[in-house]
């Protein structure tokens, strides 16, 4: 048996890990939402075509796939925009139960258009600078080099972000659009032109993230409903329309996700008769649904939130 | 004993004070009108009374019971009804059945609630329009119908918040003698914002005038015109020293 | 009384309306007699099954405007239910359906009391978390067999009424018929009624409705918790009339969005709605699939196509077939 403190601390490591990519994911996610309230169900499909993209353009452009993330986020951004000119534009029109469904309209389109052209079975990078490659941090903690630079990539990504939407006057055009859209309207800002450019950013962040996601994480077309979820709970939980919110309740989320092999451990060290064959570990997915039901219960406005 | 007394509310959000220590009462069978230049706090004083905002502090009384720390339809169910300064018509309800939403607080019967709600559309006369959608008719016919959906709910006392606002001149004169057939047959009191002063004018037994949150004045509609305080709060200072000078 | 005189009365709506609603029931009547194959009688079965849940639905999700997006969970615990109490305690199915809706119906007041302090998307996205909570849980909870499900077997010989076991689907078909129709009325009651009245208001504007006495979080829980016993009670029936059943069958999220989802594109809110959508799309889901899932390097093609009709409808007619019935009519009548 693994002692139980390496096992907290490989936990604890790639807790830390996955949660900055989870971050990541759901940072598209909280910037569209943000600008506009819209939910977009699709978000995880996003994902799941910035990981074909670079498992595809990776071999045929031959190079690493590392250097296919620009074109990742080329695509996504295209994506975004497509899809705001060609759906969302008239969903925001309608009643609210139209964006719902027209979102999810867009997921089981894109989702089966994948199935259709890549087929079902899942799909991993099996060659390339960072896959197969690790360091050992400490007695027993392995540190993979796809997942730090994932993590690394995902701090860098929120920077960009953060200094669009902060330092630049593109981004103070947004934050007016998502404060007040008539009023920003009336300042001659053209909020058509912000919620494009948000699904634009959105689309591009998400589809990087799928781009990093699939050096270490199998792609096959139903993987989008998973991180969709792992999204929505990551907004919620950092509030809804907040950058920052994004990245640390990622995180947490990431950590929580991350720490069941712990209390398995635990389990079986305390060796509870009955509860041998549970398996906390299988529950990980679990506990964040339940996670987002009970923020969205009992604090709404998640932990930076200033939108009810 | 009075049908609603208001004692020493509060309201503030945040740091800014909408209602500062607000004290009326209204009496049984009385028309009170509320005014105030824009910003008042007179939507929010509304609010606070229907229980559709907590109040900082103060009391609220209506038909001698504690209604501060009730729920907003709790406090509709004990006869005090509302209507709203901005009535979005979206819905899929027609008129008639909208009006019925207000009767089907007294009966749980659908045949009663129609008739109910048939009684109210006769008397504010826009019973042909029972079969329309909302959205389908002019302003004028829509306040109407929330005046009937309001009164179909058979209320004590009514709050109007600037039903008024948006209609002309003649609409107005129109909806000025509804109102006063709603108090006098239905035996219905009425407390009624307004910046169209003409109309609280014509209307109220007395009038209570807000600025800034906190009551200023408070008599007979032709009383309060004429105090300097009221003057100032909607005309502004210049216009009241003219007036002493004038006077003088 | 009035309630039951409500139930029956459709004289609210127009005269084309009933007559196509009469012919549509003597072809379900007729239906079993007339000649068709099993595959059409599997689709026309599982047309009246998501006309029933979407029926279900439709007073939470139309009428009152929440869109519920978790029904599925109800579907399993009726399914459950019905099939626990077979297995272990050799109930009739007519013993374990009241248990399982009541049991459901539980559930919905638990889950429903703090769901219902949620508004618009937050409120659907929570329905879904809820339902996926609850469908993990089934799958490691040995119980009820976890990931695997459950297996009915045979009780004694056939057709078992009490068990709701027959060999021929015209069995089945003739009870779901009548389940179909008692819910109709059900809803045609529903529509005439206080809370229906009361629903429709929040929906509009719930300030309003509140400003009329209106206690909008309960009405929600309410309806909520009646269209639960609409969803459980197929679920029991599904789990009669598949033998087998499993968290991935019967909880699954898409099965929660293909409830609401037929519901909307036939036309949230009004009566015949969901029973539009069901008759297009159940049809169409089974045929295609049937028809392209066959085919090598097809699967996925009829959602695809799916997915974009839904996208269509609602850019463009949000609200739905029924919708664009009603707006043609009022264009004729002036």
């Amino acid at each position: 048996m693994e002692d139980l403190a390496v096992q907290i601390l490989k936990s604890l490591v790639s807790g830390l890990l996955m949660g900055l990519v989870f971050a990541l994911v759901a940072l598209g996610l909280t910037v569209v939402f943000g600008v506009m309230d819209i939910v977009n169900f699709a978000h995880g499909e996003f994902l799941m075509i910035g990981m074909y993209a670079t498992l595809l353009t990776s071999p045929w452009l031959g190079v690493d796939p590392v250097l296919t993330l620009p074109l990742c986020g080329l695509v996504g951004a295209v994506l975004g925009l497509l899809c705001y000119y060609g759906l969302i534009r008239f969903l925001l029109r309608g009643p609210m139960i139209a964006q719902l469904f027209g979102t999810f309209g867009l997921m089981l389109f894109l989702r089966n258009l994948a199935l259709l052209t890549m087929g079902s079975e899942p799909r991993i990078i099996h060659a390339g600078w960072l896959v197969g490659k690790s360091f050992l941090v400490g007695p027993g903690v392995v540190l993979e080099s796809t997942k730090l630079a994932a993590a690394v990539l995902s701090v860098a990504s929120f920077l960009a972000v953060w200094w669009l939407i902060n330092r630049t006057r593109v981004g103070k055009a947004l934050t007016a659009t998502s404060l007040d859209a008539e009023g920003a309207r009336y300042m001659g800002i053209s909020t058509e032109r912000m919620n494009a450019l948000a699904w634009a950013v959105g689309g591009a962040s998400v589809a990087v993230a799928g781009g990093l996601l699939v050096n270490f994480w199998p792609v096959e077309p139903g993987v989008g409903l998973l991180f969709t979820m792992i999204a929505f709970a990551t907004v919620a939980l950092g509030g809804f329309g907040s950058v920052r919110g994004a990245f640390v309740a990622g995180v947490l989320i990431g950590l929580i996700v991350n720490v069941p092999p712990v209390w398995d451990a635990m389990l079986r060290a305390i060796d509870a008769v009955g509860l041998k064959n549970l398996e906390i570990h299988s529950f990980k997915y679990t506990m964040v649904y339940a996670i987002y039901f009970l923020i969205m219960v009992i604090r709404p406005q998640g932990l930076f939130g200033w939108k009810q | 004993m009075a049908l609603l007394e208001v004692k020493q509310v509060s309201k503030h959000f945040g740091g800014l004070v909408a209602n500062q220590e607000v004290s009326f009462t209204l009496e049984q069978h009385e028309v009170l009108g509320l005014i105030g230049p824009n910003g008042a706090g007179k939507t929010t004083l509304f609010n606070c009374i229907a229980g559709f905002y907590p109040v900082t502090s103060g009391q609220v009384l209506f038909d001698g019971r504690d209604i501060t720390a009730l729920r907003d339809y709790h406090i509709a169910r004990l006869g005090l009804a509302r209507t709203f300064q901005i009535f979005q018509a979206s819905g899929d309800l027609k008129v008639l059945e909208n009006v019925m939403v207000g009767a089907f607080l007294r009966t749980g019967s659908r045949r009663k609630a129609r008739s109910a709600a048939e009684g109210c559309l006769d008397f504010l006369g826009i019973r042909a329009a029972g079969g329309n959608m909302m959205a389908d008719l002019p302003v004028a016919a829509q306040k109407r119908v929330a005046l009937a959906t309001a009164l179909a709910s058979d209320p004590k006392l009514m709050l109007l918040d600037e039903v008024g606002a948006g209609l002309n001149k003649s609409e107005l004169e129109g909806l000025v003698a509804l109102l006063n057939r709603i108090h006098r047959e239905r035996g219905v009191a009425l407390l009624l914002t307004e910046h169209v002063l003409e109309m609280v004018m014509a209307l109220s037994h007395r009038v209570i005038v807000l600025e800034s949150g906190q009551k200023i004045a408070e008599g007979e509609p032709a009383e309060v015109v004429k105090n300097p305080e009221v003057i100032r709060a909607y005309l502004g200072d210049h216009y009241v020293r003219r007036r002493e000078i004038g006077h003088a | 009384m009035e309630a039951i005189r409500n139930a029956f009365d459709f004289s609210d709506l127009p005269r084309s309306e009933l007559i196509i609603a009469a012919l549509a029931l003597l072809f379900l009547l007729l239906f079993p007699v007339l000649p068709h194959s099993s595959f059409a009688m599997a689709t026309m079965i599982q047309f009246l099954m998501f006309s029933l849940y979407g029926m279900g639905w439709n007073l939470i999700g139309g009428y009152g405007g929440q869109v519920d997006l978790g029904k599925a969970q109800y579907v399993g615990i009726g399914a459950y239910t019905t099939a626990v109490l077979m297995i272990r305690l050799d109930m009739p199915f007519w013993f374990s359906l009241p248990v399982g809706l009541a049991l459901a119906v539980l559930w919905s007041f638990i889950i429903g009391y703090p769901l219902f302090r949620l508004k618009g998307h937050y409120f659907a996205i929570a329905t879904i978390a809820t339902s996926l909570v609850l469908k993990d849980l089934f799958e490691v909870w040995n119980f009820v067999g976890g990931a695997r499900g459950l297996e009915i077997p045979l009780k004694g010989h056939l057709p078992n009424w009490l068990y709701l076991q027959f060999k021929q689907d015209y069995y089945y078909f003739y009870v779901l018929l009548a389940m179909f129709l008692v819910g109709l009325i059900y809803v045609n009651g529903f529509r005439h009624s206080r809370l229906g009245f009361q629903l429709r208001a929040i929906k509009d504007n719930e300030n309003v409705a509140r400003s009329l006495g209106i206690d909008a979080h309960w009405c929600k829980i309410k309806a909520y918790a009646t269209a639960t016993a609409f969803v459980a009670a197929v679920g029991s029936f599904h789990a009669c009339y598949n033998f087998n059943i499993e968290p991935e069958d019967v909880m699954s999220l898409d099965l929660s969005v293909l409830i609401a989802l037929m519901a909307m594109l036939g036309g949230a809110g009004s009566m015949w709605g969901p029973i539009i959508g069901a008759a297009i799309l159940v049809p169409m889901k089974s045929y295609l699939g049937d028809w392209l899932g066959g085919k090598a390097g097809m699967a996925g093609l009829d959602l695809l196509l799916y997915g974009a009709i839904i996208m269509f409808i609602a850019a463009a007619q949000p609200r739905g077939l029924y919708g664009i019935v009603e707006a043609l009519r009022v264009r004729r009548q002036r």
